[in-house]
């Protein structure tokens, strides 16, 4: 379920972070759903656990995840709005090179039609 | 914990360490880094007890390590150089451990032994160099310490072995919050193994960080402009108050790395409105040749 990239140059705490938020988004992992426990997360990846529970911490500060003593670690009810700007900070970068590049919203806006034409996805 | 308090080291005139504070977790992965001769093999003898410092203090939770024959049946120490005892088996060699280190686990050593699979039977002389490298580590993680020093000890080992010695560390932070130290120069390795790590250079303290810390504090930067009369200098970007560790400029593109937040970084050049500006994390290996690059340690001297 979780593949962490050891040799990318990227944080491992926020691979393992990115990825939950991932697997929100993409509907695998859903609101009180479990997650792995720090300790198995470790044994099966691998990674150091004091990294897997700073990912963590750090999910659970930021109110994606909730613990409950002796239980283990949930997603926690989600934040629509969060979720959306997540997903959107890839795109919202490429918009931005796109447009310094000269090429005009207009023509950014119906390649986002014909990508969900060619794709057969809701417009 | 671990501290090391203002610890001075000297081999006759020779500082090895000169007033080196550290402070090492409990249950976390240290790495030590330096380049050769910094001091890091003196430190994990230190820890062990082998050595003597000549003045502060080295303490493993508050007390003495030296002569402290409690606290070193808690530590186990896998030095750089192999095995001794040669002539004895993997059998003989658990025996011997297993006397002086009271905790010792014939639970941890059968099961780690059928996991590696080594001849226990067969004299210690007669195994390659990563075979003497992994009836080490049964043994060490077998000792069942809650300390252990790794001094280069992935040396010799074949990436599968890498990997399989990896994960008995981490079973042993998980179930009995091992700490581990660990002087290597395969940063790669360090990379995704230790939580902190602290640099060595001729016997001082560069700096001792959390890793993702340190990734988060310095960046490696790729600029150009469109406009190729815009320029910008390594003096220019001091003047705003960045640290520059290293500045480059080939054709019409800057390789900057600067250390700082990310935001006060990325607010400083967009002033400047780049039309390519790439922010990417720093490697351990980049990271440690930056850093020591500025203590004028610089493998480009050698082509003076």
């Amino acid at each position: 379920m979780f593949s962490i990239d050891l040799m990318s140059r990227v944080p491992i705490y926020e691979q393992i972070y990115k990825k939950i938020i991932e697997l929100i988004i993409n509907g695998s992992l859903k609101e009180n759903d479990q997650i792995p426990s720090v300790r198995s997360f470790a044994k099966e990846t691998g990674v150091n656990p004091n990294t897997v529970a700073k990912a963590y911490q750090e999910l659970e500060r930021n109110g994606i995840i909730y613990s409950l003593t002796g239980r283990g670690s949930f997603i926690a009810k989600l934040d629509e709005k969060m979720l959306k700007a997540f997903a959107l900070a890839d795109f919202d970068n490429v918009v931005k090179e796109a447009l310094k590049k000269n090429i005009p919203p207009t023509e950014l806006k119906e390649r986002i039609d014909e990508i969900a034409e060619k794709e057969d996805l809701p417009k | 914990m671990i501290e090391l308090k203002n610890v001075t080291k000297a081999f006759k005139a020779h500082k090895a360490l000169d007033n080196v504070d550290m402070t090492i977790n409990k249950g976390s992965v240290y790495g030590l880094l330096g380049s050769n001769g910094a001091g890091k093999s003196t430190i994990l003898r230190l820890l062990s007890g082998i050595y003597r410092q000549e003045g502060g203090e080295v303490l493993i939770e508050g007390k003495p390590v030296y002569d402290n024959v409690e606290l070193k049946q808690r530590i186990f120490f896998i030095n750089d150089e192999t095995v001794q005892f040669t002539s004895y088996t993997l059998n003989n060699l658990k025996d011997l451990y297993k006397s002086y280190y009271p905790n010792f686990s014939e639970e941890i050593f059968e099961k780690l032994k059928t996991k590696i699979n080594l001849p226990t039977n067969r004299k210690i002389s007669t195994f390659s160099k990563g075979m003497k490298r992994q009836a080490i580590f049964i043994i060490a993680l077998a000792c069942n310490t809650d300390y252990l020093l790794l001094d280069e000890a992935f040396d010799g080992l074949d990436p599968t072995m890498r990997i399989i010695v990896r994960q008995m560390l981490v079973d042993a932070m998980i179930e009995r919050n091992l700490t581990v130290v660990i002087s290597s120069h395969n940063l790669k390795e360090m990379n995704d193994l230790c939580d902190t790590v602290g640099l060595l250079h001729n016997g001082k303290i560069i700096f001792s960080s959390e890793l993702d810390n340190l990734k988060g504090d310095i960046h490696k930067l790729q600029l150009a402009f469109s406009d190729n009369t815009q320029e910008i200098t390594r003096e220019q970007l001091e003047e705003t108050g960045l640290e520059i560790l290293h500045f480059e400029k080939n054709m019409s593109v800057y390789h900057i790395i600067v250390k700082g937040d990310i935001d006060t970084v990325k607010a400083a050049f967009a002033v400047k409105k780049p039309t390519i500006f790439d922010i990417v994390p720093l490697t351990l290996e980049e990271i440690f040749i930056y850093e020591m690059e500025v203590l004028g340690y610089d493998y480009s001297d050698i082509n003076d």
